[in-house]
Parts: C-alpha cells; sequence; structure tokens
C-alpha cells in the first residue's frame, strides 16, 4: 500500500488548532532549547486557555467535558511557554485531576470511568510535576498489578490478565512511577522480564514496535520503547542501530516522517523523533533548524498547531462530514473518500482521526458512514477484527481509541460497525458489548457515559441502540427516554427537557427510525428553525447565532433530508 | 408584586455576567454582542448566562420559542427580555 493520497490531501481541513498537536510542538521546541523561536506564544496560550472549563479541567474541544489528557497536555504546555498553569480558577485543575481517583490507586480519563493506564499517567504527572502534590500511597499497587504474563506491562489490571502487553503502556506505567518516586525505590514490575519484553520489541532495522507481531516499525513506538528503557536505567539492545533508523526516517527537508515509506512529515513524527533521541543520548543540534523551521510551519490562525502545514492537515471527522452533508460534487466526493481510506495506517486496522495518529473509534464509524471502504470487503473484515480482537476491553466495551476504558459513545459506534461489517464474527464481541452497557444502567432503562456517570438522553439511546445491534430489541425505554427529554417547542434536551440541542436530537429521531417509533416532523422542523444560522449552517443550540461548524452543519442538514419526502435515513453516527 | 425598573434589571443583568466573566464584563456597554465582547463566550458560556438569569428573576425562557441567540445576545436587549417577563408574570 501506497500512501500518496496524503501528500496533496483531498480531505478537508478544519483549519482549527489541535491540543495534542500544540502540545508536541511546544515540547519539541522546548526539548530543543528553541522555545524563544516561537513568534506568538501569546496565541498559543489564549488557545490552550480556552480549553479550560468551570470545573477546572481542560477538555479536548470547547464544549465538551474534563479529562486527563487534555488537563495534563494544556498545563504541560502553559509550563513549557511560562504561562500561569493556575490560570483564572486557581488551583481545580488539580481538584479535578483528583476527582478521577479510584480507591485502588488508578486514575480515570473522566470521572467515575473506569482506570487506565493513559489517564493514569496523565493524572501523576499533572498532580506532580505542575501542582508539585503527592500521588495517592495506592499507586503502586495499581501500577504493579499491569504486568501481564510475557512480562511488558498492560493497559489495565484486567488487560494483563488477558496479556495485553504494549509499549505505550510499558511507558505511561514507568513514567508514573519514575514521576512519583524521582526514580527511586522499589520497582513495582519483575524488572528483568519487564526489560526483556521491551528490548525484543526492536527489530533488526533498529526500529521498535508497539505490540509482539506488529509488522511495521514507527517513529512513536521507538520513541515510548527508549523512554521506557531509559526509565528503567537500560538501552535498546542496539542503540547505534536504533539512531540509524530514527535518522532515516528524515527527509530532504530535514523533517521526520513515521514510518518506512511514509511520505507525510508531522509534529508527532518530529516530537517522537526528537524525544528518543534525547533518551538515547544521541545529539540534535545538526537537526534543530530544520525541525524548528518545519513546526512553526504548522501553525495554524487559530493560535496553536496542527499535525502538518494547515492547507493540507484535513481530517476525517470534517471530511466525512461534509461528505454525508452532501457538500460535494461526486468526483470530489469520491477523492475525499479515498482520502479516508487512507487513513488506515500499518499495526492498527481502524481509520485515524488525522493520518498519523492513533485509529479511533467514532472516526472510523464517522468514515464508514460516510462511504468508506464500501466495496473493500478486505477492510471492512480487518475493521471489524481490529474492533473484536484488538481493542476490545476486558469489560466488553470500547473506548476512544486501544488502551482507553471504556463509555457508552465509545461502545455504541463499534456495535454500530460490527452490525455493518461483522456478519456471524460480530456475535461475540456484541455479547461484550451488551456486558458493558448493563454496568451503565443507573436506574431501570437510564444509562451515563460511564459506569459511574450521570443518565443522560444520549446516553440512553446510545446504550439501546448499542444492546439493539447486539440482539435486545426493546422500544420501551426508548420511548420513555424520548418523552422525557422531549423540550415543548421542539428538539430534544440531552439532560431534563429545557434547553434542546443538535446533537441529542439528531439521536432521537435516529433512534425513533431504529425502533421503529412515530415522532413528530413539526416538533423537528420547529427546532431546525432555532438552529439554522444566517451563515448556511447550523448552530449546536439554539443560544448561538453561528454555525456549530462542519460537524453541526451535517447532523442538521442530516436532519433536514430526513423531513423531505423521500425521507433519507439518518446515519447511525454516534459523536459524543 | 414589585415589578424591577429596566435600570435596575440592567444592573442585576451585568452583575450576572460580572459573577461569570469577571473584570472583562464589569465595563461592558449595553449594545455590545456578548460573544464578541467577552472571551469564552461559546454555546456553554451562553447557556449558563441565560440560566443564572433565570435564577436571577424567577423567570423561565423558552428555548426554541423565545429567540434565544437574539435576546441574549447583548446586555440592553436581555434586560429588555426580562422586563417583559417579569412585567407578564406581575400581570
Amino acid at each position: 500500500m501506497t500512501y500518496d493520497t496524503l501528500l496533496d490531501s483531498s480531505g478537508v481541513v478544519s483549519g482549527e488548532s489541535d491540543l495534542w498537536c500544540t502540545y508536541a510542538a511546544v515540547r519539541t521546541l522546548s526539548w530543543l532549547g528553541r522555545i524563544d523561536d516561537l513568534p506568538s506564544p501569546d496565541g498559543v496560550v489564549g488557545f490552550l486557555s480556552s480549553r479550560q472549563n468551570s470545573d477546572g479541567g481542560f477538555a479536548w474541544s470547547a464544549g465538551m467535558s474534563s479529562d486527563a489528557w487534555a488537563t495534563y497536555y494544556c498545563t504541560q504546555t502553559l509550563a513549557d511557554l511560562s504561562a500561569d498553569t493556575h490560570g483564572a480558577v486557581g488551583r481545580s485543575s488539580s481538584a479535578w485531576v483528583w476527582s478521577a481517583a479510584h480507591a485502588d490507586g488508578g486514575f480515570a480519563m473522566t470521572p467515575g470511568q473506569t482506570s487506565d493506564v493513559w489517564a493514569t499517567y496523565y493524572a501523576v504527572r499533572t498532580l506532580v510535576e505542575i501542582y508539585e502534590e503527592r500521588p495517592p500511597g495506592t499507586l503502586f499497587d495499581w501500577l504493579a498489578a499491569l504486568q501481564a504474563e510475557d512480562g511488558g506491562l498492560a493497559w489495565s489490571p484486567a488487560h494483563a490478565k488477558n496479556g495485553t502487553s504494549d509499549v505505550r503502556a510499558c511507558y505511561y506505567a514507568l513514567t508514573a512511577w519514575s514521576t512519583a518516586t524521582g526514580g527511586e525505590g522499589p520497582l513495582p514490575w519483575d524488572r528483568q522480564r519487564l526489560t526483556d519484553w521491551l528490548k525484543d520489541r526492536q527489530s533488526t532495522d533498529g526500529g521498535f514496535t508497539f505490540q509482539a507481531g506488529d509488522e511495521t516499525d514507527c517513529l512513536w513506538a521507538t520513541f515510548r520503547a527508549c523512554n521506557a528503557l531509559d526509565r528503567l536505567g537500560e538501552a535498546p539492545r542496539d542503540p547505534d542501530g536504533c539512531v540509524a533508523w530514527i535518522r532515516a526516517r528524515l527527509d530532504a527537508e530535514g523533517a521526520f516522517t513515521r514510518w518506512p515509506g511514509y511520505p507525510v512529515p508531522d509534529v508527532w513524527a518530529a516530537f517522537c523523533a526528537v524525544g528518543a533521541l534525547r533518551a538515547l543520548g544521541a545529539g540534535l543540534d545538526d537537526l534543530a533548524d530544520g525541525l524548528v523551521r518545519t513546526l512553526l510551519s504548522f501553525r495554524t490562525a487559530q493560535g496553536g498547531f496542527t499535525y502538518r502545514a494547515p492547507e493540507f492537515a484535513s481530517d476525517v471527522l470534517t471530511t466525512s462530514a461534509q461528505v454525508m452533508a452532501g457538500r460535494f460534487p461526486d468526483s470530489a466526493a469520491r477523492e475525499a473518500v479515498r482520502w479516508m481510506e487512507s487513513c488506515m495506517l500499518p499495526n492498527e486496522d481502524g481509520i485515524m482521526y488525522m493520518p498519523g495518529r492513533g485509529s479511533e473509534v467514532r472516526c472510523t464509524l464517522w468514515a464508514l458512514s460516510a462511504g468508506a471502504f464500501e466495496e473493500d470487503a478486505d477492510a471492512r473484515g480487518r475493521i471489524t477484527r481490529w474492533l473484536g480482537d484488538a481493542i476490545q476491553n476486558p469489560d466488553g466495551g470500547f473506548g476512544y481509541w486501544e488502551g482507553r476504558a471504556s463509555d457508552m459513545v465509545s461502545t455504541c459506534a463499534a456495535a454500530e460497525m460490527m452490525h455493518r461489517t461483522g456478519g456471524s464474527s460480530a456475535a461475540a464481541p456484541l455479547r461484550g458489548v451488551a456486558a458493558f452497557v448493563a454496568t451503565c444502567e443507573t436506574a431501570p432503562g437510564q444509562y451515563a457515559n460511564v459506569p459511574g456517570g450521570r443518565p443522560t438522553l444520549r446516553a440512553t439511546l446510545q446504550a439501546r441502540r448499542a444492546l439493539q445491534r447486539a440482539g435486545t430489541v426493546d422500544g420501551a425505554p426508548v420511548v420513555d427516554a424520548l418523552a422525557r427529554h422531549r423540550v415543548r417547542g421542539g428538539g430534544f434536551a440531552n439532560e431534563g427537557n429545557r434547553v434542546p440541542d443538535l446533537l441529542s436530537t439528531y439521536e432521537a429521531v435516529l433512534a425513533a427510525d431504529a425502533f421503529g417509533l412515530a415522532w413528530d416532523t413539526g416538533h423537528l422542523a420547529k427546532f431546525l428553525d432555532s438552529v439554522r444560522t444566517v451563515d448556511d449552517g447550523f448552530a449546536w443550540t439554539p443560544l448561538m447565532a453561528t454555525s456549530g461548524g462542519p460537524l453541526a452543519d451535517c447532523l442538521g442538514r442530516r436532519l433536514e433530508l430526513r423531513l423531505t419526502s423521500d425521507q433519507h435515513t439518518l446515519p447511525p453516527l454516534a459523536l459524543s | 408584586m414589585h415589578t424591577a425598573d429596566r435600570s435596575e434589571i440592567s444592573a442585576r443583568v451585568l452583575t450576572v455576567l460580572e459573577k461569570r466573566f469577571g473584570d472583562a464584563a464589569h465595563a461592558l456597554a449595553p449594545d455590545v454582542d456578548l460573544s464578541d465582547t467577552l472571551p469564552g463566550f461559546d454555546s456553554l458560556a451562553a447557556l449558563e448566562y441565560v440560566t443564572a438569569v433565570e435564577g436571577e428573576f424567577g423567570i423561565e425562557v423558552d428555548f426554541v420559542g423565545d429567540d434565544v441567540r437574539y435576546w441574549f445576545s447583548t446586555l440592553d436587549r436581555t434586560a429588555l427580555y426580562v422586563h417583559e417577563r417579569v412585567e407578564d408574570q406581575a400581570a
């Protein structure tokens, strides 16, 4: 497979800055000692600050709930820029992090969710490095339970019992331990077996993979492996070969790419290469100018960074939204779909939000719904196996990406995909889905997004859709939920029945159709009138005067099409 | 029942905004667009604003029927909306 389609992207560019890209760019500049090259640090600070919620945590995008991932990336980047990490809300980011702690010593990505090593790593780094607080003593018991039979570390204690070790999990766990202890004190794992497992991930070419059985060496895996070994006071078996492999990822312009044969330099490749070379004690001086020049070319007008030159920085959610909204002529839509299909890269058989990033469950559903792999049974089969064999959690649910604890949005998205692509091979994974959904039931027929969360309309409808895909067809809880959250004037509310929003209304109509329930077209039309905007788009709520962006425009347009005489079917999407 | 006059309502609406947006709302002109003027006045902040106004004046806003994005876009418009709703309730 080649990735030429990615060179001159035919996907759609949102133009927005991305949180992870911004963190990676600023961290890399900081590691290179070139933070002063950033022309407008205030713009970056402004972008990051706009992601803070009133609960003190930070969110991936405005309007979303706080999570440990965004909170660490934002506070760490603000610290790199010497900005005030306590912001206008004082120390409440640390209070928010503690709200996601579990008694077993692990941390969840959001309060109420199950602990995982991604979240625990972010939480510990935020508490110790940003707020100079101490993590709980039980942390080490939780970390100790991550070692799997093969010697590597897994995403959670439950994953370790199933034997799924991953280089990223090793890095996150080792870094959480070394951050909490300063690298002193007893290691909570069998050192030799862990070291051997990590070293075994290096190929004869010099690079590393994430897991046993992966075929393509990757700069991200190499970065995490080198740093994990460094935390153990170890080095790869072939350090010179590793340095040579990393340097072979440089292109003619002095920028890094992630895989052999992958043509696009991006921000994560720069971040991973510099991070790995630092861990290996290799020189960076001859690379710095080219890397700084490349990184600075990834800035957007919004103040932060995206993953590549902004004019080419397409993403799958925006692209699939535009395709489903019918914004393209047929030929351009085909090109856009082809671009999304090329966002499936080695080792992970889902579709990425941005090429070069990890595969994500929701993005894969949006791309499939927009027509990706419609005539490629092999690719659809790979997606089904990726879902059922690689990323389904031990509790039966799915998280946003591999190793993330389960949530209802991702679980519903996975169930929809397995129903669409899986055939009989999806039966067992769908039974697991039903088991996870049951853990989110807060009262008969009412569900939350995560096991310890509050019930909402969207989580309830997603739960019932997932159960329907798993073979349990019971429309009564859907009828009750729709009645409970119907807003008198038009539309549906996620909580209560007063403030309707576009996403909840889309979910409501989608679920009603899925269960064959009658609904009031006039009620929907009144709601759409209240969110239609002068810029020919749709707002997320009646409160906003301008379009909520391509995703809101897509949902609004699809609801309009549902109201036409052709009654176009709504794609079975899940977003939040 | 006592019905507040427009200037008193405006002052109380401004206090609501100051609680949420601090100094940025302090010298707010009555006719400027809140989403253009107040940093972070996104859909979530707008919802918090409407909810806080409801609580302050004991009124209930119809989010679909009342064109909330118009009435809650400036201080002046909010005060006028509240005044009419309070008068309606008193009638």
